[in-house]
């Protein structure tokens, strides 16, 4: 039929690179081919005004047989988007012709193209969405692009874009003359006012329902891989969302401001450039998902074979072969999938039909090419899959499997009540956003009702499952029963609003335009509507938790089957609507009413229901009577194990009207043909009939195509079943509750409460644009695998410390504190966080939160992260936003907000303590640090002959040696020394390799480093000052036990240092020494070497500072080394990934200054003075040592060799096995004389120090 | 054969871009995210005229100024990548202290070694002549002279390869003496003479 058929094949495809491609086919391949240059002709003359019009070609007869499509001459076919298969790069862009509408665009696979019109000869005038750019295209390289899920997307990107042509085209030349700025400007602002929330909404919307969807995979999904792949695009899709919001309130300011129209234009350009990037981000969206879709439905039909339920899986399988022969002799049908598509023909298409009743051959030609993927299951399979008519018997049977599979596993998902509330709920959300997204646009009152009815019947099917859950609890759950009270009366108050408008544009305005007034009350209504259903639904899976979730397929009896039906009605949610429209219209109310009678009856004064909807003055369409619902009832209430022998494919053949399969795909095994045929047959609709007759069977196709559980709808490819109306489909929907006829006047009844709930609803539309504001930036930052923030614009990164409703991650906020200032100035900081305060607004659940975050971001950097050097100059620009915007807002914290700059100033000024960074660290990031208040400082051990050595000393009167002391008393005194000028270090020395520079900052960091190799030069020297070589071991017993005890305090920079001068080779060749040092000795020496062992990155070091308690002197080295490596191996910006393969923006490596910061949180956890006394006189002892080796400029590895040399003279490698190590008089013996004198020189001190022990 | 595994010490001024020719060299598959604190941050496996070998490598930079500290790091060394900035001449001559030590702590004056002028994308900034660096080469007994630029990561393996070349030559020389109970020293006379017949050379991108 009229499907486009995919010119794949190597010789029209060469002609198409050169000339204009023209292969729009209706079947075999070859019959239809028109030359080129014919083709070419035809594209030239088509312009860019070739409408609607052109199409007016014969009538199609709608859903001719399989034979026809050879007759039928090939028809273009109209869609509102195409999608490119295959790339077309014409040769040139201009054709031969001058004509400027001749410009054919290249395009590429997988772009979305608008389709403007469509020429009879297959080129369609078109602008695509990925690059704005516009032009003829050629038709056979694309397929209809349609989509359940982004459908709403899809055509409110229409209205959007027919908006803003009217705008450009339609009223420029009509009021040009007159006031042509103003009326522009009236026209975009009445559009922005009145719609842009609502279309925003809608976006929204739609946006809800792709994430639940996606949320709903993921939460199964294996393929974490895929998951990065979809949160990726869908924090694109956001971010897309939100430049668009953006884009819209410029251009609402450039509005207001009266600027040139120019700029108008420019502004409407841009928005319309975007909305197209936002749908084709969509798009890739949807793709990716349905990838992921179809392979994890692959591994859930092949590895997950769990059974449907008996009874129907059966029917399936044993009709599922009659039903496919049947078809291939009607032949008449496309394949199901495809007919059922047809349906899913947008509100717009839907509009087109209405409109243009005249051109409804092209119309019809349109619905039925219409490809789209009906439902969850059935997006499984890739929508880049063309129809392919000539495959049409294969691939009718591969579809069904393909669906078979996919449903069974969405079959068990949406048994689940939980499941099933979801899937309702979203349906509800589509259609409620489409609804919201449609309308105020001077959108025609057809369009109007048909959404006003989707969402009805949306609407009422989530109250369908609401209500079985309800039932379900014992208990009788309040709230939910007020939730779903409320619900319907936004339903009642939604009926009443469009109620309102139909009424006001018949009498004034006419049906083309709809006042705006009356569209926010529309709006206002539908959003309170999603309020109240959101409330409904929570409430449902509260209970549901509280109950526990629970299938309705294992209860196949009575009220709970009836309800699984109506469920099943509910998948195809999505579907049903429109076909149910374009049947009629005025009627559909009362239909919804009558679906929602299976289930259980509720107390009646529950009810508020809804009249009909006296909508049908507006309407051309015909009337159709009102079926009677009850004749079903009894069928529905048979068990439904019914044989499939009696499955309906028969008898729905047999009987001419096709109503009979879909009702039995209402209920699992239908059994009820002839008491339906018998009701339906009176169901004229013949005027209805005539027109949509395609789409209403292709309505009842896809319905089940969506319920693959049952097949019965191959049933139903008699001709002449289209005549059924969608009316009596719905009304074979059991019918509980015949005498609970819903009156009008309760629902009318129910309006009352309408006005009330206005301001609420209002409030609600913000609060949807604050949530979109709330998330402006999220489509920048970057995540690792731990979900840990990794990248980002500075924007991004300031909205993460400010979100609204979660704390942020502390050592996100510590990081970000402490080196913000690499990666931003504080000038910039500040205003990142004040426009983010502006931005946000102050609504209750959005704005005042982040506000107050942002406050409290201020607040923290001036009370503990203030650096006056670099920050002060930021400090202008926070107080008079403390004392401007902020206290306008929140009084309290603009003044201590305002008391905090002028603290800071203080502090600038030299008046305060010189920083109040000093706290700076405390905070830090690897916990916090905890001395126990009963550890008192140990007693020292010291001698009284000790202090008096050191007293003397002092005096001069006498020298000191280490081994006077004890070692544990050395080394905590040495701690004491080192631990002092360790906590000093501030972080910011640590920062972008500080302490490398010459005038840097890091004058600590350079402190600890000369402090340690001070140390090192100390025990060198101390033990190569001793001549006797037995003297000289115990000095190097000394210094391990000083060393171990080191170890003891967690001075490891000491022990590093220690362990430096032993383990050198200066030392450690004194071989003769190292034979006289005990083996104790050495085998504590070697555990201090492991202990210290450099290899494999410091392994045993790090091991040992995870685990260690303050307080601590980590080594120093290992951590700049650290910094330097991170500094060095890590980027300072990151790519966001860009859209298939193109490079994202770069943003700030926050991952890397992550990683500074916790390196430096690990030192500063350490930062924690020893609790031990100083032992003055000790100290200074020390202390004048290590000014010794500092200034002593022998104190370097190369005089120390030397000076081991002279001690124990490097000897003849085989004398040292064989003479026993000679005295040191004997080394010195071979010393050249200059050696001598250089060691006597040297050793001066020690000497003495030695002679006078 | 089995794998063995070498010990390379990475030494130089504070500045020259030691840390990014080591942290090129062992990322080279580009990783997101690289961290320096885990055990492996500077193990890397490389294959050097069909042996697959481990290499170790130890780049203290960030701690220059625990000069006392120095002797420790170059002990586990058996080969040496000495790295100047082609932007300074003091970082040069640094070298040449650092090289002493190197051989007193060696005992040895044949270590394993390779001269590497950092930062060559920098030639506008160019403070260290070509030639002057290519003497000192020859002068420290015809030590391999590389420049290369860790930024455009130009010649960053090739210095690493070379360096275990060098170290692999050296291992298996000290096998086959230990074998035939030689010494040490004209073994290492040899090695060099050979090290001057296929070198010198200067490896410049």
């Amino acid at each position: 039929m009229a499907d486009l058929i995919l010119e794949t094949d190597d010789t029209n495809k060469h002609a198409s690179a050169l000339v204009a491609p023209l292969n729009i086919h209706k079947s075999p391949k070859r019959s239809r081919s028109r030359g080129p240059g014919h083709s070419r002709q035809s594209s030239s003359r088509g312009g860019q005004s070739a409408t609607s019009q052109s199409h007016m070609s014969p009538p199609l007869t709608p859903r001719t047989s399989r034979d026809s499509l050879a007759e039928q001459p090939s028809q273009p076919v109209f869609h509102n988007y195409l999608r490119a298969f295959y790339h077309f790069h014409p040769s040139s862009t201009v054709s031969s012709s001058t004509d400027e509408s001749s410009i054919t665009v290249p395009i590429n696979q997988g772009d979305v193209i608008l389709v403007h019109s469509v020429h009879p000869n297959g080129w369609a005038d078109g602008t695509l969405l990925a690059s704005g750019a516009r032009g003829w295209l050629p038709t056979n390289y694309c397929e209809p692009y349609d989509h359940p899920t982004i459908r709403t997307l899809l055509s409110a990107l229409t209205n959007l874009w027919d908006l803003v042509r009217d705008g450009e085209n339609g009223d420029l030349v009509v009021f040009m003359k007159q006031d042509y700025i103003r009326t522009l400007i009236a026209g975009v602002r009445f559009f922005l006012v009145s719609q842009k929330q609502p279309y925003l909404t809608a976006y929204r919307m739609s946006l809800i329902v792709i994430k639940e969807k996606t949320d709903c995979l993921t939460r199964e999904s294996p393929l974490v891989v895929a998951h990065v792949g979809l949160r990726r695009m869908r924090k694109g899709l956001l971010g897309d969302l939100s430049s668009l919001v953006k884009t819209a309130k410029k251009l609402q300011e450039v509005l207001q401001s009266n600027d040139s129209p120019g700029l108008v234009f420019g502004r409407l350009d841009e928005l319309v450039l975007k909305a197209f990037k936002l749908v084709t981000r969509a798009v890739r969206f949807l793709d990716i998902w349905a990838q992921d879709a179809v392979s994890l439905s692959f591994d859930m039909g092949e590895g997950n074979n769990r059974p449907l339920t008996p009874p129907s899986d059966s029917a399936d399988l044993a009709v599922q072969p009659p039903a496919t022969s049947n078809h291939d002799d009607v032949g008449s049908v496309q394949a199901n999938d495809e007919a059922a598509s047809v349906s899913q023909a947008s509100a717009c298409v839907t509009r087109e039909l209405l409109d243009h009743e005249a051109t409804q051959p092209r119309n019809l030609a349109r619905l039925s090419v219409a490809f789209s993927i009906p439902s969850d299951s059935d997006a499984l399979q890739s929508p880049l899959l063309p129809p392919q008519p000539q495959a049409q018997a294969k691939r009718l049977s591969v579809t069904h499997r393909l669906s078979y599979t996919g449903k069974s596993q969405s079959t068990r998902k949406h048994n689940l009540a939980s499941e099933r509330l979801n899937a309702a709920h979203d349906s509800f959300l589509g259609f409620i956003g489409s609804f919201i997204g449609l309308h105020l646009q001077s959108r025609s009152s057809e369009e109007l009702a048909v959404t006003t009815q989707e969402s009805v019947i949306a609407c009422r099917n989530l109250l369908a499952v609401v209500e079985e859950v309800w039932e379900r609890d014992s208990r009788r759950s309040e709230q939910l029963e007020q939730a779903r009270e409320m619900m319907y009366t936004r339903l009642a108050e939604l009926v009443q609003a469009t109620k309102d408008m139909f009424s006001s544009s018949e009498a004034g305005m006419g049906d083309e335009v709809i006042m705006p007034d009356q569209g926010k009350q529309l709006v206002i209504a539908a959003t309170s509507c999603v309020r109240s259903a959101g409330e409904c639904v929570t409430k449902a899976r509260l209970v549901i938790e509280r109950i526990g979730d629970f299938e309705f397929e294992y209860d196949e009896q009575g009220l709970s089957h009836s309800v699984f039906d109506q469920l099943n009605q509910n998948r195809l949610g999505l579907d049903q609507p429109q076909a149910a429209f374009q049947v009629e219209v005025p009627s559909q109310p009362e239909r919804m009413l009558e679906i929602e009678k299976p289930l259980p009856p509720p107390p009646t004064d529950d009810r508020k229901l809804l009249p009909p909807l006296v909508i049908s003055e507006s309407k051309p369409l015909p009337d159709v009577p009102h079926s009677p619902s009850t004749s079903n009832q009894n069928a529905s209430l048979r068990p439904s194990q019914n044989p499939c022998a009696e499955s309906p494919v028969a008898t729905s053949v047999r009987s001419s009207m096709s109503s009979l399969p879909h009702s039995s795909v209402q209920h699992n095994l239908p059994q009820l043909p002839q008491p339906s045929a018998s009701d339906y047959s009176q169901s004229p609709a013949s005027a209805t009939q005539r027109f949509f007759g395609k789409s209403i069977r292709a309505d009842s196709v896809n319905a089940s195509v969506a319920d693959s559980s049952s097949t019965c709808r191959y049933s139903m490819r008699g001709e002449t079943a289209s005549i059924v109306s969608q009316t009596s489909t719905r009304a074979t929907t059991p019918d509980q509750s015949p005498a609970k006829k819903y009156s009008a006047q309760t629902l009318v009844s129910s309006f009352g409460s309408s006005s009330e709930l206005r301001s609420v609803a209002s409030e609600d539309v913000e609060a949807v644009e604050e949530h979109l504001l709330e998330t402006t930036y999220s489509h920048e930052l970057l995540y690792n695998k731990d979900g840990q923030v990794s990248g980002g614009s500075l924007p991004a990164l300031v909205e993460q410390l400010t979100l609204h409703d979660s704390t942020p991650d502390t050592s996100f906020v510590t990081a970000f504190y402490l080196t913000f200032r690499l990666f931003t100035t504080p000038v910039e900081l500040s205003q990142c966080l004040i426009n983010r305060f502006d931005l946000i607004g102050d609504s209750q659940s959005v704005g005042i939160p982040v506000r107050l975050r942002i406050y409290n971001v201020f607040k923290g950097w001036l009370e503990s992260h203030w650096v006056v050097e670099s920050d002060s100059a930021a400090l202008g620009i926070i107080f008079s936003f403390a004392t401007g915007k902020l206290r306008s807002t929140l009084p309290a914290a603009g003044k201590r907000l305002a008391e905090l700059t002028s603290k800071a100033t203080e502090i600038r000024a030299g008046a305060l303590v010189p920083r109040l960074a000093s706290s700076l660290g405390k905070t830090g990031v690897s916990g916090s640090v905890f001395i126990p208040a009963d550890n008192t400082a140990p007693s020292s051990n010291m001698n009284r002959s000790q202090i008096n050595t050191l007293r003397a000393w002092k005096e001069g009167r006498t020298q000191c040696s280490i081994l006077d002391f004890d070692p544990l008393e050395m080394a905590r005194q040495f701690t004491i020394i080192e631990s002092k000028l360790f906590c000093t270090i501030q972080p910011e020395e640590l920062l972008a390799l500080e302490w490398m520079k010459k005038a840097g900052k890091g004058v600590n960091v350079k402190a600890m480093a000369t402090l340690s190799n001070d140390l090192t030069n100390l025990v060198t020297d101390t033990i190569l000052q001793v001549e006797d070589v037995k003297r000289r071991a115990i000095v190097i017993k000394q210094w391990v036990k000083i060393a171990g005890k080191c170890l003891e305090l967690n001075n490891y920079d000491s022990l590093m240092a220690i362990l430096a001068s032993l383990n050198s080779t200066t030392v450690l060749r004194l071989k003769r020494t190292w034979e006289l040092v005990s083996a104790k000795t050495k085998a504590r020496f070697d555990e201090l070497k492991t202990v210290t062992d450099i290899s494999k990155n410091y392994a045993a070091l790090r091991q040992r500072l995870h685990d260690h308690v303050s307080p601590c002197i980590p080594f120093v080295g290992m951590y700049l080394t650290d910094l330097t490596f991170v500094d060095a191996g890590n980027e300072p910006t990151r790519q966001l990934p860009g859209e298939s393969g193109e490079d994202g923006i770069s943003v700030i490596n926050f991952d890397k200054h992550m990683k500074t910061a916790k390196i430096i949180g690990q030192l500063q956890s350490c930062q924690v003075p020893y609790r031990l006394a100083a032992v003055p006189e000790m100290q200074e002892w020390m202390e004048s040592q290590i000014q010794r080796m500092h200034s002593n400029k022998e104190a370097n590895p190369q005089s120390f060799h030397r000076q081991s040399l002279l001690l124990e003279p490097r000897e003849p490698p085989r004398v040292v096995k064989a003479a026993p190590p000679p005295v040191s008089s004997s080394a010195a013996s071979t010393m050249t004389a200059k050696d001598r004198f250089d060691m006597l020189s040297l050793s001066n001190y020690f000497t003495n120090n030695a002679k006078d022990r | 054969m089995s794998q063995r595994e070498y010990h390379i010490v990475v030494l130089g001024s504070g500045g020259v871009g030691k840390s990014c020719l080591t942290a090129q060299f062992v990322q080279n598959v580009w990783i997101e995210s690289y961290d320096p604190t885990i055990e492996d941050s500077y193990r890397k496996a490389i294959e050097v005229d069909g042996r697959h070998v481990i290499l170790e490598i130890l780049d203290t930079a960030g701690t220059e100024q625990f000069t006392a500290m120095r002797e420790l790091y170059m002990k586990t060394g058996q080969g040496f990548l000495l790295v100047f900035s082609i932007t300074s001449m003091s970082s040069l001559y640094e070298l040449q202290e650092l090289r002493e030590q190197i051989r007193r702590i060696k005992e040895d004056d044949n270590v394993p070694m390779v001269l590497v002028g950092n930062k060559s994308d920098l030639e506008d900034d160019r403070a260290v002549p070509r030639a002057r660096a290519f003497k000192l080469s020859q002068e420290w007994g015809g030590v391999p002279y590389y420049e290369a630029s860790a930024r455009r990561r130009a010649n960053v393996d090739e210095v690493f390869v070379d360096l275990c070349r060098q170290i692999i030559h050296k291992d298996r020389d000290q096998r086959e003496a230990l074998e035939r109970r030689g010494t040490r020293r004209p073994q290492g006379r040899g090695d060099r003479r050979t090290r001057r017949n296929h070198r010198p050379r200067c490896t410049i991108l």
